[in-house]
């Protein structure tokens, strides 16, 4: 095989990979403080494209600068979201939580089929065949700019979650929920913007894919499956985990499909999730429970 | 806890209870009703029967030893694909299809069963998505032997029973109705037997299972290899009875997600729970689909969610509770 080709893969899969760690570490995110697998994560990122699209038609706003008003609004969806339905499960068995983040998914997308028609719609800029050339290696400009801007919200979580009280905060409650309240935090409140930062970021995701990417009402169930893949890789809760989990499937999908076509990427993507399930059943990185 | 209505309890005088005179009078219903009946409800009764075993044959997993599973379709399709692939290459009758259908299923089951052992929860729910999915992109990418997206169409023959095809819907109401029959009693078997109380135990505490010597592997293997034959034995009636199938609707994540809803809103670790649960969700879905789908695409699947958050809120024992109680009541009022 030619070299320039594998080269290729290699970028278009890491610029992908950005996307996908973006949103993988809001699901991490919400499993890592709430306790829930968010079945529903995806549909954040659809209605994040679908919002960024309508914006476009309306207001001819740019898809990645579309991302200041997708992320407030799906913020605040996501709290919501926790508040009325979500919040309710928390301890409950996982029957409850697993069916209803399964339920919320199945409305989202049947809403979006309802209101949008299961049309694929994307929007037109400018940049979105432009190319950077370097040897015989293209960069696309709108993947380009979908995964710097991925990769700096990445940083910027990782410095909020570090550096500043609430993120602080969240951390002390993913790590020992009980020791957190005796400290005075008040995990419920912590819990809601777990989920509105969560949904935030995804919707993040699908602003800055716009420009290359099309969007219909099932687009988020692929992301989500990857968003899994990636999630158990990299242990669930593990921010760091989600972001270099998000690059390794990237690639490993644009090699899938390099190499089988079509939905080799996606095959490929489980083939590793299996393998790492088994080898460590709970994550690579996250350190086994008792 | 389980309040059960008893046979024979509150008997009128002579022979006759409430109970027997309704079963005699269901029996006679279930027996001669579908001539009757007109087709478009045929149809609607034939698909809740379908769902009826489909939630039977995934209780086993994901009520009584409970495991979670989002990727029953992976055996639906597997059920569904290989008798039609034979019938459509070699012209093998579907009536071997499904033993060769079942068989590949119960290998899949295993090798399923032998990488998802040590998953719980949301880890195993996952895993069995990504199962289904690997074989339907499968089915997908081999275009040549499977036709890829654009599905499969099964030959029409006439009226050949031999080839599980009928002129009329009534004969495969029978086929269906007898499929559920002995998944019901399969289930009903199982219930009160000791595999069946390691079930319970295994979905209760795993860990506290295997300290008493649950022999829980095996066990949980088991399970699955007997849900996932009843439910490729679905796929392979809903593929004769449709003509049609396609990698998104015998293998996709919807169909996995329906089954378990049955279950979970009929009522889990009950045998006639899921047979409830696609009473109340298969015409509710049909309806919505045949009266506002038209107009308004995926309403139906906005009701199932609907319906699913409410009793996941209000009513997470499922429907069955509520309904064995009315029942009880009827027969103490009017046997009392």
């Amino acid at each position: 095989m030619h070299p320039e080709i594998v080269l290729q893969a290699l970028v278009n899969g890491v610029l992908m990979g950005g996307v996908y760690s973006l949103v993988s570490i809001g699901l991490t995110l919400i499993f890592g403080v709430v306790r829930i697998v968010n079945f529903a994560h995806g549909e954040f990122l659809m209605a994040g494209m679908y919002l960024t699209y309508w914006l476009w038609v309306l207001t001819r706003l740019d898809p990645v600068a579309a991302a200041l008003v997708t992320m407030p609004v799906l913020g605040g969806f996501g709290l919501l979201l926790f508040r009325v339905l979500i919040g309710r499960v928390l301890g409950a068995p996982d029957l409850a939580q697993i069916f209803l983040t399964v339920a919320i998914s199945l409305v989202l997308q049947n809403l979006a089929l309802l209101l949008f028609t299961a049309n694929y719609r994307s929007v037109t800029v400018e940049y979105a065949t432009a190319a950077l050339r370097v040897g015989g290696v293209a960069f696309s400009v709108a993947r380009l700019i979908a995964f710097g801007v991925a990769v700096v919200l990445s940083f910027l979580t990782g410095v909020f979650l570090t550096r500043t009280d609430l993120g602080r905060a969240m951390r002390a409650v993913a790590q020992d929920r009980e020791a957190a309240v005796l400290l005075g935090i008040d995990p419920n409140r912590i819990y809601g913007m777990a989920v509105a930062l969560g949904a935030a970021l995804a919707a993040a995701g699908g602003s800055v894919i716009m420009p290359y990417f099309y969007v219909f009402p099932t687009v988020g169930a692929s992301f989500v499956l990857m968003a899994f893949i990636v999630v158990i890789m990299g242990g669930l809760g593990n921010v760091t985990g989600a972001f270099l989990g998000g690059l390794i499937m990237g690639v490993a999908e644009s090699f899938g499909i390099l190499l089988v076509g079509g939905h080799g990427g996606v095959m490929v993507g489980f083939l590793v999730l299996v393998l790492v399930l088994m080898i460590r059943p709970h994550g690579l990185l996250a350190a086994p429970k008792g | 806890m389980r309040e059960a209505p008893v046979a024979g309890e509150g008997r009128l005088p002579g022979m006759l209870s409430l109970p027997r005179l309704l079963r005699g009078l269901v029996l006679a219903v279930v027996v001669v009703g579908p001539w009757v009946l007109p087709a478009y409800f045929l149809h609607i009764v034939i698909m809740t029967i379908l769902f009826a075993a489909l939630g039977c044959a995934w209780n086993v997993v994901g009520g009584y030893a409970g495991q979670l599973s989002l990727g029953h379709a992976a055996f639906f399709g597997i059920g569904a694909y290989i008798p039609t692939l034979l019938q459509v290459h070699w012209k093998v009758s579907p009536w071997l299809g499904i033993l060769a259908g079942g068989a590949v299923a119960a290998v899949a089951a295993v090798v399923l069963g032998w990488v998802t052992l040590r998953l719980q929860g949301p880890y195993f729910a996952i895993a069995t998505i990504a199962f289904a999915e690997v074989l339907r992109l499968t089915a997908l990418q081999l275009r040549e032997v499977t036709g890829g997206a654009v599905g499969l169409t099964i030959p029409y023959l006439g009226h050949r029973p031999l080839y599980l095809q009928f002129e009329e819907k009534v004969y495969y109401y029978y086929v269906i109705a007898a499929v559920l029959l002995v998944v019901v009693e399969m289930v009903r078997r199982m219930a009160v037997s000791r595999f069946g109380y390691y079930l319970l135990a295994i979905g209760q505490n795993e860990m506290v299972a295997e300290t008493v010597g649950v022999p829980t592997v095996a066990t949980k293997v088991k399970a699955l290899v007997l849900s996932a034959v009843m439910t490729a034995v679905c796929g392979t009636f809903y593929a004769q009875y449709i003509y049609f199938i396609d990698p998104f609707s015998v293998f996709g994540l919807g169909l996995s997600v329906e089954v378990a809803l049955v279950a979970i809103v009929g009522g889990l670790r009950t045998v006639w729970g899921p047979v409830l649960g696609a009473m109340v969700l298969r015409p509710l879905a049909e309806l919505t689909q045949g009266l506002l789908g038209a107009t308004y695409a995926g309403v139906q699947f906005i009701v199932y969610g609907g319906v699913l958050i409410v009793v996941i809120l209000m009513r997470p024992e499922g429907l069955i509770g509520g309904a064995s109680r009315l029942y009880g009541r009827l027969v103490g009022r009017f046997g009392g």
